[in-house]
């Protein structure tokens, strides 16, 4: 009874391999990267910057990180990528070793690294990390707990210096070769650096904010001019620099009467600095809610210092970001995995990424 | 004043007022009554100072209400991280083989079980792979990381042989003068 299967089988069996010889065999390639475009953005994981094009959705390649990478700083011109990266010999403890890595765009791969203090913060931050406006200084943020920066010049790779900064943190690059740093005196700090890269002057603003009544948050963003703050209570400030001076507006409010409704998430605005547009992750919420994940984006005109649309989310976001091209897009991460391209000028939906990966934040080039 | 100023003047001061005290005291009272008296001054002298300190922490421990294992624990107030409590530790306690960071957040957390407000350090406990479990976000008065002292979005690990992050634990310091 069972004769003829067996048969037949081993009939087939023989067959295969004459098969398989007559398709050519293929070997493994492997793809460079293209050259990035405006719209193209990076998905920074805890140990990872997934690169995705916006237009198409598709992703480009992967960075490697360290899990205390706070963020990506790029420079398009020289075609890079600086990484502030900390690793201990055994894993989780034994020697530990902080470096600034330096990618390259084509292969995504190190082409040089730069040993720094062990001391960076360490937290998946965007602003904890900074390149000088000339793009020569990669600036990153330490604590231990002592607050201050590290100067690295990643022109000629090397560590320059560090340069304290005790009450105060993030680094908002302004001109080329100064930055802000936000103090919890409630004022803003200016640390300009000379051409070698080391601290030549420090000035103090005046004081905009009570830290203990309502404390601007720890996540600015650039603007065409100078940077956007936001207060956990809702209120708006442009701050700028105009040569050594520190200059902060009027404050404005963004709640405008919804007065339950607070601003919040984790990396949760972003600003369209050629337009002056501005996203806002915003929730329902009192007081110390401010790392709640948004329901809705209001849309503000930073420059008439009003708002312009408000935007419903399916999902709650804790993040977003806004791409600086003539046709932005705006990237939303939400907080069932799902990771949406909207047309950030008519605020619709382009796609939703199938299958985006772990997420964290979103960052540009 | 300058700093250098206020020393030798103070010390001048304290050596004319001294030398007008002990004459003043050696005529009134007998030797032996004077090193009796002050013994007691001594020992009242050195109690004075730790008195505001030794109250916070001789206060009995605070009535328990609630399950350490969840982020709702009335401690867990300003808490932003894991439980240790979920992973082998308790609400007090590093599991086992990690390391307690000295340097901590501190929060202001009130107890539903006896209506007072207590100061809460919130001390991570460090050196190994981190315990993904029961993590919470809570950010009662919870200032940014440029105030850093409550501050609870800061990997805490400090002074530790390893700075990596394992999980959180909440520990009474005594109770709060006042909640802002």
């Amino acid at each position: 009874m069972m004769r003829a299967p067996i048969l037949t089988a081993l009939f087939l069996s023989l067959l295969v391999p004459t098969a398989q010889a007559q398709i050519p065999a293929e070997t493994v390639g492997s793809e460079t990267m293209a050259p990035p475009a405006d719209n193209w953005f990076i998905s920074k994981s805890s140990t990872a910057g997934y690169i995705y094009d916006a237009e198409t959705g598709e992703m480009q390649g992967l960075l490697s990180l360290s899990n205390r990478t706070a963020a990506v700083e790029v420079s398009r011109e020289r075609g890079e990528f600086y990484a502030a990266e900390g690793y201990y010999s055994r894993g989780v403890h034994g020697e530990r070793s902080d470096i600034v890595a330096v990618y390259d765009f084509e292969n995504l791969s190190p082409i040089a690294e730069i040993e720094i203090p062990q001391k960076i913060e360490g937290q998946p931050l965007r602003r904890h990390a900074g390149l000088t406006g000339n793009g020569r200084y990669f600036l990153v943020f330490n604590m231990t707990p002592a607050q201050s920066v590290t100067v690295v010049d990643v022109e000629n790779r090397t560590f320059v210096g560090e340069v304290s900064t005790p009450g105060c943190a993030v680094i908002m690059p302004v001109d080329d070769l100064a930055f802000m740093t936000i103090c919890g005196d409630g004022m803003l700090q200016l640390i300009q650096l000379g051409e070698d890269g080391r601290e030549t002057s420090r000035v103090r603003g005046d004081r905009f904010f009570d830290v203990q009544i309502d404390p601007v948050f720890d996540r600015p963003e650039p603007t065409a001019g100078g940077w956007w703050l936001v207060s956990y209570e809702g209120k708006a400030f442009d701050v700028s620099v105009d040569g050594t001076d520190i200059v902060v507006s009027e404050a404005w409010d963004l709640l405008a009467g919804d007065d339950q409704w607070r601003p919040g998430g984790r990396q949760f605005y972003g600003v369209h600095a050629p337009s002056g547009y501005a996203y806002v992750l915003m929730h329902q919420g009192g007081e110390y809610t401010h790392y709640q994940p948004g329901t809705e984006i209001w849309v503000y005109d930073i420059n008439a210092q009003r708002r312009v649309e408000r935007i419903e989310l399916a999902a709650p976001a804790s993040s977003l970001f806004v791409t600086q091209s003539d046709e932005p897009k705006l990237i939303v991460p939400d907080q069932e995995g799902g990771l949406h391209v909207y047309d950030a000028v008519k605020l619709t939906v382009d796609r939703t990424i199938d299958n985006p990966g772990p997420l964290g934040f979103i960052q540009g080039f | 004043m300058s700093r250098p100023q206020v020393i030798p003047n103070g010390y001048y001061w304290l050596d004319q007022t001294a030398r007008a005290s002990f004459r003043l005291l050696a005529r009134r009272i007998s030797r032996r009554s004077f090193l009796g008296r002050l013994g007691a001054m001594l020992v009242g002298a050195a109690a004075l100072p730790l008195l505001p300190v030794a109250r916070a922490f001789a206060q009995e421990t605070p009535t328990e209400v609630g399950d350490s294992k969840t982020c709702e624990y009335w401690r867990y107030c300003a808490l932003g991280g894991t439980l240790c409590a979920c992973c082998g530790g308790t609400h007090k306690t590093c599991p086992p083989g990690a390391e307690a960071s000295p340097i901590t957040w501190v929060g202001t957390c009130r107890n539903g079980a006896d209506e007072r407000d207590y100061l809460i350090s919130y001390n991570d406990c460090c050196g190994k792979a981190v315990c993904a479990r029961c993590g919470c976000n809570r950010t009662e008065r919870d200032k940014p990381v440029y105030f850093p002292s409550n501050s609870n979005n800061v990997l805490w690990c400090f002074g530790t042989e390893a700075r990596t992050y394992h999980c959180t634990v909440a520990v009474v310091l005594g109770e709060a003068p006042e909640a802002n």
